[in-house]
């Protein structure tokens, strides 16, 4: 068999597995975030909501909308890819797949684009819930799929780093709790960067998370408070060095060979 | 003959310790080898390097003259593994784990399935096709194992302790189908505990220990090597015996119980004729002869003593 048609039927193959590992369990995947952005739209948006003024011409509601996506879709890939390289090392399966002939950025390539895959459907869950709440436009389409498309990549590719760095259960929970959800919460999802002082402006321009949350906003507002061009041209780098980090991790074994 | 595996001075440490310490070693192609080993010989260390979950720290390995570290995706899918340690997905049912290490091999996914279902019923379980690896029973999954390794026509099929936890019919069963690839050209790297598998099954055996190779032979030669012992059932209890040891270097010891007599000799077979004529010639009368044969698990303990023998006297160096 050739090795160009052992790449594409090799990557496929573990790439449906991935996907189908996620889509086959909707109550572990699809459910969670369900529930909690029907909670935060209704607490949020409609209860809080009401009684905060617009941001930038924007209702609250509508202005949470885009952050909400980010958190949504960053925290899945992440939660995916790191879940399943985890999962896969410490039962051992993993080792189905690298004692194959699939090439290391293969595996790379299935596993992050899976768990990609698995954030942008949970963003557009969250787009759809809130739709059912506010009424939600698209003002600038190229920026929005561009941003998705990079950031739950970026995210994956992080996930995949952090499955292969955790020993145990822990390690994912500590990964998830202490530093993606502090990120994502002061990364502009729910206040405008204008409103804070500005020695914690600046800070935030360090918070990676702040160019994500206003990538997609002006995806789908067409506001922004940091240039999207400069903002997609980073994380585009970012998320290639991190796939780049990926593949060189595989292929020197860490965390997967003795 | 060409090698499936060639092995050449290969070395796997751990820090201070030593796993594999410069093993050479060739399988030919079309073999059954045996790996034999106490624990910790480094048998699973060895295996793993081959297919890639260990890296070595020097020397040189190849299978099917490809090394396993430079052309490790040819290298990869020449080869089927069914190892000691159960390391399945458990999110899928068997048959489905079965056609997605099928794509990884580059096997579109039609006829993927049908090989799977093949595997299946060569091994038994197809009945069990639609359930999860956890829920089966513990010699079902022992064939699942083997079910895996097959999944993608390996040229080299590693067993690695295949029978271990096994009943005995369930045992036979595996031997049957691994003696079955064999016999249809594929080489099979054996390791395992029962010395009964490796003497039945085995054209060839390397014996590890403490990380290298202490002997590579056939189980007959092994065996040759060892004693046997020639019990001599006489009519009467005779006042002397001849000396055997006297007239032959291969004798080793006689003893004398009453009627029975204990003859201890290398190459039991060739010396149980001699030893009937002296008889004979002495005027005794046998009623019963038989050549209790050395096992393959005698020479095995005796070499890796020898092995601890050599360890202590390095420490104590």
């Amino acid at each position: 068999m050739s090795l160009t048609s052992l790449d594409v039927t090799g990557f496929y193959a573990l790439l449906r597995r991935e996907v189908l590992r996620f889509v086959r369990r909707p109550r572990n995947t699809f459910v969670p975030p369900f529930i909690t952005n029907v909670l935060y739209f209704s607490v949020f948006g409609v209860i809080l909501g009401e009684r905060i003024n617009e941001i930038a011409g924007v209702p609250y509601i509508l202005f949470i909308l885009p952050g909400l996506i980010v958190l949504g879709a960053v925290s899945n890939a992440f939660e995916n890819a790191s879940f399943s390289i985890f999962h896969g090392r410490w039962n051992r399966y993993i080792e189905e797949a690298l004692t194959s002939p699939l090439s290391y950025s293969s595996m790379v390539g299935a596993y992050v684009l899976s768990s990609a895959t698995r954030g942008v459907l949970v963003g557009a869950l969250v787009a759809l819930i809130g739709a059912f709440f506010t009424s939600v436009g698209v003002a600038r389409p190229f920026y929005l799929v561009a941003f998705m498309l990079v950031i739950t990549l970026l995210f994956a590719g992080l996930g995949v780093v952090g499955g292969l760095w955790a020993d145990d259960f822990d390690d994912l929970t500590m990964m998830n709790q202490f530093i993606l959800r502090p990120l994502v919460f002061f990364g502009g999802v729910f206040y405008s960067l204008n409103e804070i002082p500005a020695t914690f402006q600046q800070a935030s321009l360090l918070n990676p998370m702040i160019y994500m949350v206003n990538g997609v906003r002006y995806g789908f507002l067409g506001v922004t408070e940091v240039d999207p061009n400069l903002s997609l041209g980073v994380l585009t780098a970012l998320t290639l060095g991190v796939v780049g980090l990926n593949v060189v991790l595989f292929r020197r074994g860490y965390g997967l060979t003795d | 003959m060409a090698s499936a595996i060639e092995i050449r001075d290969l070395t796997k440490s751990y820090g201070d310790v030593r796993a594999l310490d410069g093993v050479d070693l060739d399988v030919p192609e079309g073999s059954f080898f045996g790996l034999l080993g106490p624990n910790g010989a480094g048998k699973t260390t060895f295996i793993n390097i081959l297919v890639g979950l260990v890296r070595k720290t020097g020397g040189e390995a190849s299978v099917f003259g490809y090394d396993v570290e430079d052309d490790y995706r040819e290298a990869r899918d020449r080869i089927g593994l069914a190892p000691q340690e159960f390391n399945v997905d458990r999110f899928f049912p068997i048959r489905e784990v079965l056609e997605h290490k099928a794509g990884y091999h580059g096997i579109p996914h039609d006829e993927a399935a049908e090989r799977a279902d093949e595997v299946l019923k060569r091994v038994g379980i197809y009945d069990k096709r639609d359930t999860r690896f956890d829920w089966l029973s513990g010699g079902m999954k022992r064939r699942f194992m083997l079910a895996r390794a097959l999944i993608t026509d390996p040229d080299l099929l590693i067993l690695d302790e295949p029978t271990a936890g096994v009943d005995v019919q369930l045992r036979h069963e595996l031997w049957e189908t691994i003696v079955d690839l064999n016999d249809s050209g594929t080489t099979i790297l054996l390791t395992t505990h029962y010395i009964e598998e490796a003497e039945r099954l085995c054209d060839e055996v390397a014996i590890l220990d403490s990380g290298s190779v202490i002997e590579v032979a056939s189980p007959e030669e092994l065996m040759d090597r060892g004693t046997d012992d020639i019990v001599v059932q006489l009519r009467d209890p005779p006042t002397a015996v001849p000396d055997f040891a006297a007239d032959d270097d291969r004798v080793e010891a006689v003893e004398l119980d009453g009627t029975r007599l204990v003859v201890t000799a290398q190459q039991g077979g060739l010396v149980a004729p001699d030893v009937v004529q002296a008889l004979d010639r002495a005027g005794h009368e046998i009623v019963d002869l038989e050549i209790s044969r050395t096992s393959l698990e005698e020479v095995f303990v005796e070499m890796t003593r020898k092995g601890e023998g050599r360890a202590t006297a390095e420490v104590e160096q």
